[in-house]
């Protein structure tokens, strides 16, 4: 298997890994029109892939579950969660992930990753250099997952 | 009561490795938690631990930066430390393992791949 072939699955695999091991929760792909998070309960994080391609990975989930997943981790009520405790799981998930990502991607390579950001508003528009994966878990709410950029995304357009 | 180092930039990062160390039975350990390598590294040279877990990518002093250090001291030197990370290829574990960390791991790290990184450990 060439290393095109891995990017669907890696980020589904590193998905799954990730929250699996650091959250406790499974989640599977979604099938069919996904579930789309309101804008009002959107919470999403970028990171930066600097080498050996560049790109910018972005997580997303509704601030609920968010929330939810952040009591799990404290072991508090949710409702105790503070905003800086949410955001911070949220970054060191998604650095999580985008490692995992590609090491999965370039098993013998070494790369540079930037810093999760906290981001706000809106995602960025997807176009033709975004690949998207939607996820739901066991209470079907979603989670999303964008890898953007030319050269990240050419990793798996080639095999299309 | 064992002294175990965290250093990790991510007071996130090392709530996770906090539980997981819970998890696998040393929940009455001595927690010290550093921000950056050169906090592990001055926490380490007050108190020698029984064990250092330290990410790759901090601010200040990286790990590997603090992999050298601890491995110069005639002091610290037998102190086993566990590199974590979410940057890791074989190149650099190879880089680390020779430079004297006694586990490198990728994130996550589940409570059952750290009992194996920690089996001599534990014993």
């Amino acid at each position: 298997m060439t290393q095109e072939h891995q990017f669907y699955p890696a980020m589904i695999e590193a998905v799954q890994q990730t929250l699996e091991n650091m959250v406790f929760m499974e989640v599977i792909e979604e099938r069919g029109a996904p579930t789309e998070i309101p804008a009002t309960d959107l919470t999403w994080s970028s990171m930066l892939i600097n080498d050996p391609v560049q790109g910018e990975i972005r997580l997303a989930m509704p601030a609920g579950l968010l929330k939810k997943i952040s009591g799990n981790v404290f072991g508090i009520d949710e409702e105790e969660v503070t905003t800086s405790q949410a955001y911070d799981i949220l970054n060191e998930l998604l650095n999580t992930i985008g490692g995992l990502f590609m090491t999965k991607l370039l098993p013998n390579q070494e790369y540079k990753i930037g810093l999760p950001t906290l981001e706000a508003g809106k995602l960025p528009e997807v176009d033709e250099h975004t690949v998207v994966w939607h996820l739901i878990n066991s209470d079907e709410e979603p989670i999303k997952i964008y890898a953007d950029g030319e050269s990240l995304a050419a990793l798996h357009q080639k095999v299309e | 009561m064992k002294r175990i180092i965290i250093a990790d930039d991510s007071a996130t990062a090392r709530m996770f490795i906090k539980r997981c160390l819970q998890i696998v039975g040393l929940g009455d350990a001595e927690f010290v938690e550093a921000e950056d390598g050169k906090q592990a590294l001055d926490a380490a040279k007050e108190q020698p631990a029984d064990l250092l877990l330290t990410d790759l990518n901090m601010p200040v002093m990286d790990g590997q930066t603090l992999v050298k250090w601890v491995k110069a001291s005639p002091k610290l030197c037998g102190m086993p430390i566990i590199v974590i990370t979410s940057a890791g290829n074989p190149a650099k574990e190879a880089q680390l393992l020779e430079l004297g960390a006694y586990r490198v791991l990728n994130k996550p790290v589940s409570p059952p791949i750290m009992m194996d990184a920690l089996q001599d450990f534990l014993d």
